[in-house]
């Protein structure tokens, strides 16, 4: 599962949104996630993609695209820290 | 400007009934919303009963919202949207700053609290939801209403214990009274049924001792053989309005809010006085304009504490006298337990509903009888002064009165 998939499997399972509606272009805003929702978000991340996200979570997330750019990003730096049982997620080329 | 207030609207999401009618049906016919609970860890209780409210916060809001809302404000969202309703008040219409909200509760988001203490020192997290902040301030019910119906006027949170919704109710029309407002949405939530806070609760022994047979009947107010509270959530709401405005739009008046007294015990922060009872009812009478031969029913606090019913009691014949023994006085506290902060708001809807059908509730599991007390119903009854017709001028006749106490202040 690339990492646009993975967030977009979160959000359709915890937001109860459609997968038409969480495409990449889709404006986070637009699909009810304020700030503070943005920043709840990020724990789910964190614990789907094992990575360890620091309290200054940019603020300039607007759209899914924009959180799958992010998550590559860290995912780049931070080398999954997942046991050997889990499959880590790759990041999408 | 001493206008007077009209009560147009009522909702409640409460033990035994999600509607006001559900509600009622249930209290005259004797049936108890107190249970066994089946939370997590309720088995580590002592007294493992209490009266929750049949409730689903998933059917109401999306997904994002529900995160957004502890259950507090959930409930409080639900019951004031139906008094809306019940009331036909279109915001649209008004001036909303000259409409406002007024809530009571006093644990406010202690779902969200308790879950987030468990997390941190119990699991050892380290993160802490985002929004834990927004859930769980005492203020989140009183400013979702604002928000979700557009009312710019006063957003005003009470917490004052036990009494908190009955102050958010009579803060509520004064506000009406004085001509600052035309409508105000006030009551109370209260979504108390934790691990913690019943823990807490037991570690002050004041909670009831569960029935063995049947723990539905273990709260047992004014008996001699009560144990003490059973604890419940839940939240109710009353549209007050200035009375011109709400004959003006033909509204239907439930009845008017004729009086409010405040006072303070100052003595223990516990253990009320039967002095501080009777000059609170006093002063509800003198804001009334009323002489106490006018009240037809009283809905008392009657917690079952032994404390609080003793000097209820003695307050109640200090205050009426001979009429002590002739006035219904109920504590539906038996059926749907001690909503604490929501307490004052949903006794004041049952009130209401009461007086408009000439019905009074009763007090169940009042099997010992103490002959020294006042005239409680151990079954439901009409109220003896009452025609059968019920018309805008008989409503307006009969009065009725709803005490909440809380710790270390009174109010009527």
């Amino acid at each position: 599962m690339s990492t646009l998939q993975t967030l977009q499997d979160i959000l359709v399972r915890e937001y109860r949104l459609t997968h038409e509606q969480v495409g990449p272009e889709a404006v986070l805003s637009t699909l009810g996630l304020d700030s503070l929702s943005v920043l709840e978000l990020m724990f789910k991340i964190e614990d789907r993609f094992f990575l360890k996200i620091a309290d200054n979570t940019p603020t300039d997330l607007v759209t899914v695209s924009d959180v799958v750019r992010y998550i590559d990003g860290l995912l780049a730096l931070q080398a999954p820290v997942a046991s050997a049982a889990q499959t880590p997620v790759r990041a999408s080329v | 400007v001493n206008c007077r207030v009209a009560i147009t609207g009522l909702g409640v999401i409460a033990p035994l009934g999600d509607s006001v009618d559900a509600l009622f049906s249930d209290l005259i016919a004797g049936r108890s919303g107190i249970r066994r609970l089946t939370s997590a860890r309720s088995e580590r209780l002592r007294s493992p009963i209490g009266a929750p409210a049949d409730f689903d916060g998933a059917a109401h809001f999306s997904p994002i919202r529900l995160r957004m809302l502890d259950r507090v404000s959930q409930l409080a969202l639900v019951a004031a949207g139906q008094a809306i309703a019940d009331a036909r008040l279109a915001f649209a219409n008004e001036p909303r700053e000259r409409c406002g909200v007024s809530v009571g509760t006093s644990m406010g988001g202690v779902v969200t609290t308790d879950e987030a203490y468990h997390s941190m020192y119990g699991e050892g997290s380290e993160r802490v939801e985002p929004l834990c902040v927004v859930a769980a301030m005492n203020n989140a019910p009183a400013a979702w209403i604002g928000i979700d119906h557009g009312l710019t006027g006063p957003n005003l949170t009470y917490s004052n214990a036990c009494s908190s919704s009955a102050v958010a109710l009579g803060e509520a029309a004064r506000r009406i009274r004085c001509g600052e407002v035309d409508v105000m949405l006030a009551g109370g939530a209260e979504a108390p049924l934790t691990f913690g806070v019943l823990r807490a609760w037991e570690a002050m022994r004041t909670l009831a001792i569960t029935d063995p047979i049947d723990p539905a009947t273990s709260c047992r107010p004014f008996s001699r053989n009560r144990t003490g509270l059973v604890i419940g959530e839940g939240a109710a709401f009353v549209v007050l309005e200035e009375w011109q405005h709400a004959r003006a739009r033909g509204a239907h008046i439930h009845a008017e809010f004729s009086g409010y007294g405040l006072t303070s015990d100052v003595a223990h922060i516990t253990r009320p006085t039967v002095e501080g009872q009777g000059s609170a009812m006093r002063a509800a009478l003198r804001s009334a304009q009323l002489d106490p031969g006018r009240i037809d029913y009283i809905n008392a606090h009657g917690t079952a504490t032994s404390q609080n019913d003793a000097v209820e009691t003695a307050a109640i014949k200090e205050v009426f006298g001979e009429r002590a023994r002739a006035i219904p006085v109920s504590s539906t506290k038996s059926m749907h337990g001690h909503l604490l902060g929501a307490a004052g708001a949903l006794e004041f809807v049952i009130s209401v509903v009461a007086l408009g059908r000439g019905t009074v509730p009763p007090t169940m599991h009042l099997n010992a009888h103490d002959p020294e007390s006042v005239s409680h119903c151990g079954r439901s009854c009409q109220i003896p002064s009452l025609s059968a017709a019920p018309t805008l001028y008989s409503l307006q006749k009969r009065l009725t009165m709803s005490a909440a106490r809380a710790f270390n202040s009174l109010t009527l």
